[in-house]
């Protein structure tokens, strides 16, 4: 499914993210990636995304070499695996129905594409995945009309769209209260486990790794720091993992702020971010 | 502080170069006898018809003659208007208007043997249409909207045989001169066209005519071009111009060569009258209010 | 659960068919029909042109005649340039709102000023509502003979054009400054200079410089009609379908036009520079040269065109001028003649519409590769293909595309068509460029076709903004449009030439005052769909 044999990373600017790293999942399994930041979570990511190429070392991902593969291939490849951004990438003027419908493109026909942006094809579908994060009211709304943390919600009902076989996510619900991320979190692990995907997460809230997820992956330095089942992962392990940040262990009390998620948009007024904020300070 | 004194500066300098610009035009030199004609064909042409013309002229006037070529028919009748030209060569149509215009002052001269007798020919190069009524539905090329024989008389003796070049046409093209006309035909931009029967019979003379392109329609005979003074001239100089033509002699090898390029035999003299019959035309054929 | 309705799919519905009921007549209307490019008279017509295109004409007495007319163009421009400024200073300074001292608390002579400020901007609106090609045509007419007439047309509407655009910086910029000297009993034109200029000195000058740059665009086709300069040497050569003559002039365009932009781009960018540098002087020695060498440009200028402007100022000349302008009262107001200039508008008005739409979409085709999607290779190519298309004035597209789709409306659509698309492709590329990439990069990376990534992720974005541009560029089609017949591209100016060229001057006004209605419509009718935009 996923195995990644003694991967490096080094970015165009010379910035070592990835070192020698060793990793494997099997189908429908559930991983949590935790570590402090800049310890190459979101690189791991977009690696197994086949969204970046690794330096040296050996990548499968679905049983696929992407950088081996042909255009086109790559494309097929690209268009199985999903994934939930901090940040959701959407257009600000953008409709959350297209939003979500945006998760097939991949697999649907260019026709089809062209005609869904005249009119939806499937709203139905847009609308179950956005139930699921209790956003259907919002579904023809603009997202420039959504606050930061809907956003991401949005972001996550376009993966659920997808049903890709593969899914990954990166700091899903950063910018949500401690609530809601936890059963935004249950919406993808329960989507996943129901068709059998694989899920990787990585998560800032230590708590929620644990508490969610039945294998957990700490990284620091670019380099897997532990991988275990989420029961053997202990405080000390935990305070080694996190000490270049003072051992302070991040938890959903200590949510970041969402304005990363924001950055593209107008400020929303009112939303969840704003709420955490002043509910948990 | 600085700033705006440049800024004053750089006004100051256009004020100046506006100033300069108009001084030199304001002094008179020499007499000159400015002289120009409508642009039927190509302005290069005509200025090459018109230089051994212009040198008799010198000679016969004992005066500097200078030719302005112009792009516009009708910036040829104003320019006659407001005494900016001297001398020009009409069509009858043009004419007519510069005699309006003037309310009368402008004089014809002299005109060729030929203008007395004038025709048009239509022609085409496609080989569905034989005759005018077959040009009905297709693009039709006239050449100036001021030109007598390039659109005028064609369009009134076309009224007469029933076709209607505002309606009968599906579009009706204005090439701006007599060998551009034929230009369009050759090239198919328009299906059908009118010229005039001298510039016709010049390029044909000349095999600069593309062979496909045939005569479907000749036009009965009219008045048309003619030279004609501006009105305020001094009759002494009016009088020696109508000589210095009258007197051109195909017999002279010199005189042929300037009559040759005029496409004319001889010049003979014309009056206004002549050409109350395209003033008739005009209001008939609805371009003359 | 029963999926909800698409809320916005019967507005869209609504929009679609409204859309439809407006094209479809301005289509029928502007003859839209694409196929005819394809007929095989037509390709043989444009075939046998373009075929004589090569090789470029490169006789001895042509070129000179070349060489003369490019200098006469530039001139040309410089001349009708450094005139607009003079008409537009004093305008400006008129209608600026911002050295208003009948408006301050409200004093004595309020109602006065207002009036005064409201009549020069209707006289602003007509000076550049009708086309400067119009101008000229009349200029011609009075002045005859040779450039002095484009010179005076340029002036006229670009000095209308300068002097709202200048008084609009004025108002933009911080009005303070200006507010207390006059409230200090400073006069306008001390609060001018030391209140507001300080601000909006450089804008200004930048706007000026750029406007030069369009001047020399303009001046290209004044020969049109008779004013001289390269136009008139294209108009001749394009009569006679002399490919080869043609083709020269075209390159010599290109050529100029290119060279234009970027001199104009070098000026501004040191204007830009300028005053930071911290001379003792506001400007720098490279600046300040550069105004010296555009000065001196503008008095060679003149000298060269030896325009005779001073003869306009004879009492006779100026009778006569007047007694000219005079035949053109009153409007011919017939029914008969109105119903005719109503065609011919809505002509133009199809025009204007079709060639702008047209243009948009082929813009945002050559603005994919030109914004660098697919290349370098291939954004150097597009760029080079969109400058070319843009170069050329919409009147040679139009003589041009005579040949191509027959004489009549449809030729002057696509004439616009691909000037525009030069134009607003290279606004479109630059903002495509500009729009975040993330979006469509996210649709990438989940296996999207390039294409649909483009109309999902980027789209959206930049969408409003290309519509501006296309709504702008509408307001100078209109204008453009009612010209295009002057070489046999249908609407309005075919009805002028040949009412102009009778000396029908009742009907020629009525047509010019179509020309006025309609590009004051069609600009209100964009100010107000792009204010929807927002």
């Amino acid at each position: 499914m996923i195995r990644l044999r003694d991967v490096s990373l080094t970015h165009a600017d010379g910035f070592v993210a990835l070192r020698g790293l060793t990793l494997a999942a099997q189908p429908g399994e559930q991983i949590a990636i935790v570590g402090p930041s800049g310890a190459g979570k979101t690189s791991l990511l977009r690696l197994l995304g086949a969204a970046m190429r690794p330096t040296t070392g050996q990548l499968d991902v679905l049983d696929a070499d992407p950088w081996s593969l042909s255009t086109a291939d790559l494309r097929r490849l690209r268009a199985r695996i999903g994934v939930a951004h901090q940040a959701p990438p959407l257009p600000a003027r953008q409709r959350v129905v297209t939003a979500v419908l945006a998760g097939r493109l991949g697999r649907w026909p260019w026709w089809k594409s062209v005609a869904s942006l005249a009119y939806p094809l499937d709203i139905a579908g847009a609308a179950a995945a956005l139930a699921q994060l209790d956003l259907g009211e919002r579904i023809f709304d603009r997202c420039d009309r959504l606050s930061g943390g809907q956003l991401q919600r949005v972001g996550v009902a376009r993966v659920l769209y997808q049903q890709a076989q593969l899914l990954l996510a990166d700091e899903p619900v950063s910018a949500l209260d401690p609530a809601l991320a936890q059963q935004t979190v249950r919406v993808l692990t329960a989507d996943a486990a129901a068709r059998g995907a694989t899920l990787v997460a990585s998560l800032h809230a230590v708590d929620l790794a644990l508490a969610c997820f039945p294998r957990v992956v700490g990284i620091r330095d670019g380099r897997i720091a532990f991988d275990r089942p989420a029961a053997k992962v202990d405080r000390a392990l935990l305070r080694r993992l996190y000490a270049s940040e003072g051992g302070q262990l991040p938890g959903l009390a200590e949510v970041p702020p969402a304005a990363s998620a924001q950055r593209l948009l107008r400020p929303a007024v009112g939303g969840e971010a704003a709420r955490a904020d002043s509910c948990w300070r | 502080m600085f700033r705006f004194s440049r800024r004053l500066a750089l006004k100051g300098a256009l004020v100046c170069a506006l100033a300069i610009s108009v001084v030199p035009s304001a002094t008179a030199a020499e007499p000159v006898l400015r002289v120009s004609a409508i642009p039927d064909e190509a302005p290069t042409e005509l200025q090459r018809k018109f230089a051994p013309l212009g040198k008799y002229l010198e000679k016969e006037l004992a005066m500097k003659v200078s030719f302005v070529p112009v792009s516009d028919y009708a910036a040829v009748v104003e320019a006659l208007a407001s005494d900016k030209l001297d001398l020009a060569w009409l069509g009858g149509f043009t004419f007519v208007q510069a005699s309006i215009r003037t309310r009368g002052a402008a004089t014809p001269l002299v005109q060729r043997a030929e203008d007395a007798r004038f025709t048009s020919k239509f022609i085409t190069a496609d080989d569905n249409i034989k005759t005018l009524a077959d040009t009905r539905g297709k693009v039709f090329a006239f050449g100036s909207p001021s030109s007598t024989s390039g659109h005028l008389m064609p369009r009134y003796f076309l009224i007469q045989g029933g076709i209607n070049a505002d309606k009968d046409f599906k579009n009706v093209a204005f090439s701006g001169a007599h060998d551009a006309t034929v230009a369009f035909v050759a090239a198919g931009k328009a299906d059908a066209g009118v010229l005039n029967a001298s510039v016709w019979e010049k390029l044909v003379d000349q095999n600069k005519v593309d062979p496909k392109v045939r005569v479907i329609a000749t036009t009965p005979p009219y008045f048309d071009y003619n030279w004609t003074v501006r009105g305020g001239l001094d009759p002494e100089l009016v009088r020696k111009i109508a000589a210095a033509f009258l007197k051109l002699d195909p017999a002279n090898p010199e005189h042929a060569e300037i009559l040759a390029l005029q496409r004319a035999s001889r010049f003979i003299p014309t009056s206004k009258e002549n050409y109350q019959g395209i003033e008739q035309a005009a209001k008939a054929a609805g371009l003359l209010k | 659960m029963k999926a909800p309705r698409d809320p916005a799919a019967l507005a869209r519905v609504g929009g679609l068919l409204l859309a439809t009921v407006v094209l479809w007549p301005l289509a029928v209307i502007g003859e839209f029909r694409p196929w005819v490019l394809f007929e095989a008279q037509n390709l043989r017509v444009m075939g046998g042109f373009l075929g004589g295109f090569l090789p470029p004409a490169s006789g001895g007495e042509f070129l000179a005649y070349l060489g003369q007319a490019t200098i006469e163009t530039l001139a040309m421009a410089s001349a009708g340039i450094a005139l607009a400024f003079v008409v537009a200073v004093p305008l400006a300074v008129a209608t600026t709102q911002a050295l208003s001292i009948s408006r301050l608390g409200p004093g004595p002579g309020r109602r006065r000023g207002e009036l005064l400020r409201a009549g020069l901007r209707i006289l602003l609106v007509v000076l550049r509502g009708i086309p400067e090609l119009v101008w000229a045509l009349l200029f011609v007419r009075v002045l005859g003979l040779g450039p002095a007439a484009g010179v005076l047309a340029l002036g006229l509407t670009y000095g209308g054009m300068l002097a709202k655009v200048y008084a609009e910086i004025l108002e933009s910029g911080d009005q303070r400054p200006a507010r207390a000297l006059l409230e200090a009993g400073g006069s306008r034109l001390q609060a001018l200079c030391y209140g507001l200029l300080p601000g909006v000195a450089q804008e200004l000058t930048s706007y000026t410089v750029y406007r030069w740059e369009c001047a020399v665009r303009a001046s290209v086709v004044m020969g049109f009609v008779g004013a001289g300069g390269l136009g008139q040497l294209m108009d001749q050569s394009m009569k006679m379908l002399n490919g080869g003559e043609a083709a020269s002039i075209l390159l010599t365009f290109l050529a100029l036009v290119l060279a234009a932009d970027a001199l104009s781009a070098f000026f501004r960018r040191q204007l830009g520079e300028a005053g930071t540098a911290g001379h003792a002087a506001a400007l720098g020695p490279l600046p300040l040269a550069i105004l010296a060498s555009l000065g001196g440009a503008v008095l060679a200028s003149f000298a060269w065109l030896d325009l005779g402007l001073g003869a306009l100022l004879s009492r006779a000349a100026a009778a006569s001028i007047a007694d000219f302008f005079a035949s053109f009262w009153p409007l011919d107001l017939s029914a008969g003649w109105l119903w005719k200039v109503g065609q011919g508008a809505l002509e133009t008005l199809a025009i204007s519409v079709l060639g702008t739409l047209l243009a948009t979409v082929c813009a945002l085709l050559l603005a994919l590769p030109a914004s660098g999607r697919h290349g370098a290779l291939l954004e150097q190519a597009t760029r080079f293909v969109l400058n070319a298309l843009r170069s050329v004035p919409e009147l040679v597209w139009a003589t041009l595309m005579a040949l191509a789709a027959g004489l009549g409306p449809f030729a002057g659509i696509l004439a616009l068509a691909l000037h525009t698309s030069g134009v607003l492709g290279r606004l479109f590329a630059e903002a495509l460029q500009n729009a975040p990439a993330t979006p469509r990069d996210a649709l990438l990376e989940a296996g999207t076709p390039a294409g649909v990534a483009f109309l999902y992720g980027s789209l959206p974005t930049v969408t409003p903004q290309l519509l501006a541009y296309a709504l702008y560029r509408w307001e100078m089609n209109i204008r453009m449009a009612a010209i295009l017949g002057f070489v046999g591209a249908g609407g309005l100016g075919q009805l002028l030439y040949v009412e102009l060229s009778l000396f029908h001057q009742a009907q020629a006004s009525t047509v010019i005052a179509a020309m006025l209605l309609l590009s004051v419509a069609v600009d209100a009718a964009s100010a107000s769909l792009r204010r929807r935009l927002g």
